[in-house]
């Protein structure tokens, strides 16, 4: 899993993660739920095969512009191919999201 | 009683400062309801025209139903250039509207909070050091979200964050039409300091009537009249010596 967390600007390390899908995460620094959500991001994430995604993670307290940008108004957000769930998701949703994502970019 | 005056913002609509003691308590939410067509986006709009160029405050205009560029095409007609005052950081319009090419939330869990929105507009307060404040129309969140309990709690502490920095937030909320209520949410009175209701009452088969009604402005001897209201070439005017006579 390439790990890309927006907070301390780190960019991808050099290698081509363009066959990866993308997942962003969206957390702040008030948000009671975002841990949990985070957990069951990555642990369903893993199960999948981490190498799979390129994760990353905004956290708006510090970077407002993204949710702005995104149109996220609640959190915690994951937003997988187009779609975003709002809360600590069930993995069987991320799943979903997973999969639409792989059907949609699918040529 | 004592004489202790209460610091007021101007409202900028000709005719309202006059039934509530001369302006809205500063720091306060107040709630502008009414049905669709009732003139209440113009009125908070015109709230944060006329306190960037009457008073010199700045505002943040967050719109969550209409596209910037149609509100600002509708104000042109009464001769406010909003455009102008985001170029002089008079104002900020913060594009929350659904016309956006945004992700299609899917599904949503009891487990949220409003955290986003509020880094958004605190974002833009801070931008352009704002003293006023609008959020057009809450009840849109009341269509984007069906967790309405954790929504109610979530808007009394969005409110209260906006409000600690001092800013005069402006809610407007649609009554849905038949309904008798103040909005969609049960709760929009209970979450302002303030309430305004806008009126467009069918007065006789062919015309209409516009009126303004203050239902409550904590802190403040109001009117408790329905007065006359219009929306002329200049905005919205308020006659408070002239009672609705739909009413």
């Amino acid at each position: 899993m390439t790990d890309t967390d927006a907070d301390s600007n780190s960019d991808d390390v050099g290698e081509d993660t363009s066959d990866k899908i993308e997942v962003l995460f969206f957390k702040s620094d008030t948000c009671a739920f975002c841990p949990r959500a985070e957990e069951v991001l990555r642990e369903t994430l893993e199960e999948f095969g981490a190498d799979m995604f390129k994760v990353i993670v905004y956290n708006v307290s510090e970077d407002p512009e993204k949710a702005e940008e995104y149109g996220i108004f609640a959190l915690p957000a994951i937003i997988i191919g187009g779609m975003s769930v709002t809360g600590i998701p069930e993995p069987e949703i991320i799943m979903k999201m997973i999969l639409g994502s792989k059907l949609g970019t699918r040529s | 009683m004592s004489q202790y005056q209460i610091d007021r913002v101007k409202t900028g609509i000709p005719g309202l400062d006059e039934l509530i003691e001369g302006g809205f308590p500063r720091g306060d939410t107040i709630l502008i309801a009414g049905k669709a067509g009732t003139g209440k986006s113009i009125l908070a709009t015109q709230f944060l025209y006329r306190g960037a160029v009457d008073y010199n405050e700045p505002g943040v205009l967050v719109t969550l139903e209409e596209p910037p560029r149609l509100i600002k095409r509708n104000m042109m007609r009464f001769g406010m250039d909003l455009d102008k005052l985001e170029r002089e950081g008079m104002l900020s319009i913060v594009d929350l509207s659904p016309a956006r090419d945004t992700p299609l939330n899917i599904s949503e869990y009891p487990s949220f909070d409003l955290s986003g929105l509020e880094a958004i507009i605190m974002h833009h307060i801070k931008k352009v050091n704002a003293q006023r404040v609008v959020i057009d129309t809450i009840s849109i969140l009341a269509y984007k979200f069906k967790a309405r309990d954790i929504l109610r709690e979530e808007l009394f502490k969005l409110c209260a964050h906006i409000t600690s920095t001092g800013c005069t937030l402006l809610l407007t909320s649609e009554i849905p039409a038949q309904d008798t209520g103040l909005g969609v949410f049960d709760i929009e009175a209970f979450l302002a300091s303030g309430v305004i209701v806008l009126y467009n009452e069918k007065i006789s088969d062919t015309s209409r009537s516009r009126s303004i009604e203050v239902l409550k402005l904590r802190g403040s001897k109001h009117s408790s009249r329905i007065h006359s209201m219009r929306i002329t070439d200049e905005g919205i005017r308020v006659w408070p010596g002239e009672i609705s006579p739909g009413t």
